[in-house]
């Protein structure tokens, strides 16, 4: 019988009732960000049987316990501190900093002209050249990024999506040209359209070319770049746009499906691209329902890809994840709050078992992180792995009746709005519908009320507050390297060869009309040193651009 | 009925990030406005026409890529340039202290950073636009005018008047019973204010339970205001806690309200309209 059946528990319960009335709790009712509720105390309820099914070991289907036997007592996650901003010569400065501070993988921020397909000189950019990250306009800008620093060694993820194709080429042509075979680059690119229509923004094309564009670098990639992560399916702006827990692991695992259906459908074997498929999780405060959420996460992945799907091999049933802590919940008031915020969120990821990990700057809610909060965020990162001692056993949590009951829970009600998104047709057809994106506004706008009416507290914000701010230090971008971005892309464009450029922007255009894999006339266009704009441009015209 | 307030809520720039801004797009419908949602990836020239077209009182614009510095003016330069220039426009996003000083040096109102309650920017935007109108809302939201009256909580009126009559030779006006609230008030005129000596009729009445916990003495601090009803919407859309939601007949014969003591620092605060003497209170 199980312990929640038994007189024990029961008599256990009515006495705990009868206390209430003279000691009531906190509150009535408690629960978590996804309105799972809460209860008060967990007992044991896997029978011995389950264990195998449900859980499994370290390493072992469906893993949720981790997808490795011996997890962070092998090697700890990598930290992994999105940068960029400015020129790509102040980039490559911050990136070589942080390498030397211990940090063991860049990750590439690009500013939004690049993100959206324009170059630093487009009447669109105006404001907004080098001010979220990088402005790379052609190869040169990322030769001048990785100088000094060798893709051979160096595992480097891109937050590139829309334009994805392009700046993987351009990150191949680096390689090459460094000397180093294109089959060695290890990294990750995001690639990952259906939630800039869901969440993010940064589209360009409507869904149908752009999933042929992921699933055409899926295949280029199996071929030239077996170690390259394709795709990093994310629910991390789903998250930062509203979303709660549940949403975020449904509303991503639903887009997983769809990539997977498109490449199926372009002809691709599953085993063939499955293993290089990467997600990308967000860290928030809730902190049990946040493990409970990656536990999830593996355990239904590995379920969906071995029986939905039937593949063999055992990578594509693992899920791998990187984990960025939310940057929704910093504050602008009080910002050194926001060390100790990050701190828990990190800390639940790594015992959720990711893979790698980025933690905020305590001041982003107010602009881009300084030198020094830029350290104290990898620092935290760093002491979680060497002094905390929770990186010495797999899945800490693992057992705890509290976690195991709230990952079952997470997992039955993401399955809920998956049921929900399939009967919709699946995700491209949800996105269409705008299903996702209602969801989500209606969240942000619950949880807006919830911290006004103070049944959300926000400590400085709503609670604790000080009669007065400090102010504090923060970066300043020099927007002057702006002049000398626009004077570059003047020059490029008058010494390049440009009947190079027209003849592979001409190349890469009919094929584009047609329905070969565009990936080599990408890269081709991009060893001509055609711009992100002008590329960017070609696929405009043929593919047209979507209207949000 | 004043015509309802429209406000355009635009993302200018590439900035994809709209949380922000459908949040407060929906704070402000539900605070009665009609709100107009431009999407993403507004040039500060389609925001103006957008504005323009629409007949709207505000533009709320929403930035959290970094280039607020360069498109919030732009937006005001437009509006300028269109004779637009008394729409009020707003903002908010990810934008540092001192950008935010500069840019409403430049004349965007006000820039709302993260944690901002939405009735805040909602307050803001309705005395903007209505102030900005003109309307009579605008004098009921002039700063109270002076104290009306101190009211003092004591046991028996004739033996407190020992002290103002026979020490300060000060005379009181006839004593009135007010048994909506429980109380008998003597206003003893001093300057151009009053003492109002508060006895209480009866055990129940809420200044015998003042006097029980806390003894005879300083009960309130009354401030004459006009526009009561207006002040009260205001306070109470600030968060501000009303023991009276609306006005009621004060001793004097005009409306007044009283706030919790919280909101003043456990100082008991009567709002009161003298002006609207006589005409009574709407119910």
């Amino acid at each position: 019988m199980k312990t929640k059946e038994s007189s024990y528990f029961r008599n256990w319960q009515e006495k705990t009732e009868r206390q209430l009335e003279k000691r009531p709790e906190r509150k009535e009712t408690f629960h978590t960000s996804s309105r799972i509720p809460v209860e008060r105390v967990y007992v044991p309820d896997h029978s011995d049987d389950q264990y195998k099914e449900q859980l499994g070991l370290p390493g072992e289907y469906p893993y949720t316990r981790g997808i490795r036997n011996t997890m962070y007592r092998g090697r700890h996650w990598t930290m992994r501190q999105y940068a960029g901003f400015g020129s790509a010569k102040e980039t490559n400065r911050r990136f070589r900093y942080l390498l030397e501070q211990g940090q063991t993988g860049l990750s590439v921020a690009f500013d939004l002209p690049t993100q959206i397909g324009y170059d630093s000189d487009d009447a669109m950019s105006l404001g907004e050249v080098g001010k979220v990250g990088v402005a790379i306009d052609s190869l040169e800008d990322m030769e001048q990024l990785f100088e000094g620093i060798s893709l051979e060694r160096v595992s480097t993820s891109m937050t590139i999506n829309a334009p994805a194709s392009i700046l993987l080429a351009m990150y191949m042509v680096v390689a090459e040209k460094q000397g180093v075979p294109v089959e060695k680059i290890q990294g990750t690119i995001q690639n990952d359209i259906l939630k800039e229509y869901i969440a993010r923004g940064t589209y360009i094309y409507p869904p149908a070319p752009s999933m042929r564009l992921i699933t055409d670098i899926f295949s280029y990639c199996t071929e030239n770049a077996p170690k390259f992560n394709t795709i990093s399916i994310s629910g991390y702006h789903i998250r930062e746009a509203g979303a709660n827990a549940v949403q975020e692991l449904a509303f991503t695992l639903a887009n997983a499906k769809a990539y997977v259906d498109a490449a199926l459908a372009a002809g691709l074997d599953i085993d063939d691209f499955a293993p290089r498929l990467a997600f990308f999780f967000n860290g928030h405060n809730h902190f049990f329902e946040e493990v409970a959420k990656f536990r999830a996460a593996r355990r239904m992945w590995a379920k969906i890809m071995k029986e939905e799907y039937g593949a063999k091999d055992p990578k594509s049933w693992q899920l791998r994840f990187h984990t960025q802590v939310a940057g929704s919940t910093l504050t602008a008031q009080q910002p050194d709050n926001n060390i100790v915020r990050v701190a828990l969120q990190a800390m639940a990821a790594v015992l959720g078992g990711t893979q790698s990990l980025h933690t905020n700057a305590k001041d982003e809610a107010l602009a881009l992180p300084t030198e020094d909060s830029a350290r104290i965020a990898l620092r935290t990162q760093q002491i979680i792995a060497n002094e905390t001692g929770v990186a010495d056993t797999v899945d800490p949590l693992g057992g705890s009746y509290y976690v195991e009951s709230l990952t079952d829970e997470m997992e039955e009600e993401a399955a809920k709005y998956m049921k929900e998104i399939e009967n919709r047709g699946g995700a491209v057809a949800a996105v269409d519908q705008q299903y996702m994106k209602q969801e989500i506004q209606r969240a942000a706008y619950d949880t807006q009320k919830r911290i006004e009416n103070e049944d959300e507290v926000v400590v400085g914000v709503n609670r604790y507050q000080l009669d007065e701010e400090p102010e504090p230090e923060l970066l300043e971008v020099d927007d002057t390297f702006v002049e000398d971005q626009l004077t570059a892309i003047k020059r490029l464009r008058s010494e390049r060869d440009s009947d190079e450029v027209e003849k592979a922007l001409a190349e890469l255009k009919y094929h584009a009309e047609g329905s070969a894999n565009l990936m080599p006339y990408i890269k081709e266009a991009v060893r001509a040193y055609a711009t992100v704009g002008e590329i960017s441009g070609v696929l405009r015209d043929v593919f047209g651009e979507y209207q949000g | 009925m004043h015509r309802k307030i429209r406000v355009l809520i635009a993302k200018p720039g590439l900035d994809g990030h709209d949380r922000g801004a459908l949040v407060i797009a929906q704070g402000l419908r539900d605070a009665g406005m009609e709100v107009i949602y431009t999407g993403l990836r507004q040039t500060p020239k389609q925001i103006v026409r957008a504005a323009l077209q629409e007949d709207v009182d505000a533009v709320g614009l929403s930035c959290l890529s970094g280039a607020h510095n360069v498109l919030f003016p732009e937006v005001l330069r437009l509006l300028r340039e269109e004779k637009a220039e008394d729409i009020i426009v707003f903002g908010g996003g990810v934008i540092p202290g001192p950008d935010a000083v500069s840019l409403e040096e430049k004349g965007i109102r006000k820039i709302f950073t993260p944690g901002t309650p939405v009735k805040t920017v909602a307050a803001f935007v309705e005395q903007a636009v209505l102030e900005s109108r003109g309307e009579t809302e605008e004098n009921a939201l002039e700063p109270p005018q002076g104290v009306d009256h101190i009211g003092i909580a004591v046991r028996s009126i004739d033996e407190a008047m020992t002290f103002y009559a026979d020490h300060l030779q000060l005379k009181a006006e006839a004593a009135v019973e007010v048994p909506e609230q429980g109380v008998k008030v003597a206003f003893i005129p001093l300057g151009n204010t009053k003492i109002e000596l508060l006895e209480p009729l009866g055990e129940d009445s809420p200044v015998a339970k003042f006097i029980e916990k806390r003894g005879e003495g300083l009960h309130h601090v009354a401030f004459s205001t006009g526009g009561l009803e207006a002040r009260l919407a205001q306070l109470k859309r600030e968060g501000v806690t009303l023991l009276n939601e609306s006005p009621v007949t004060g001793a004097g014969g005009y409306p007044i309200a009283f706030l919790h003591p919280k909101a003043a620092n456990g100082t008991l605060v009567e709002l009161c309209d003298p002006s609207a003497k006589g005409e009574g209170v709407k119910s």
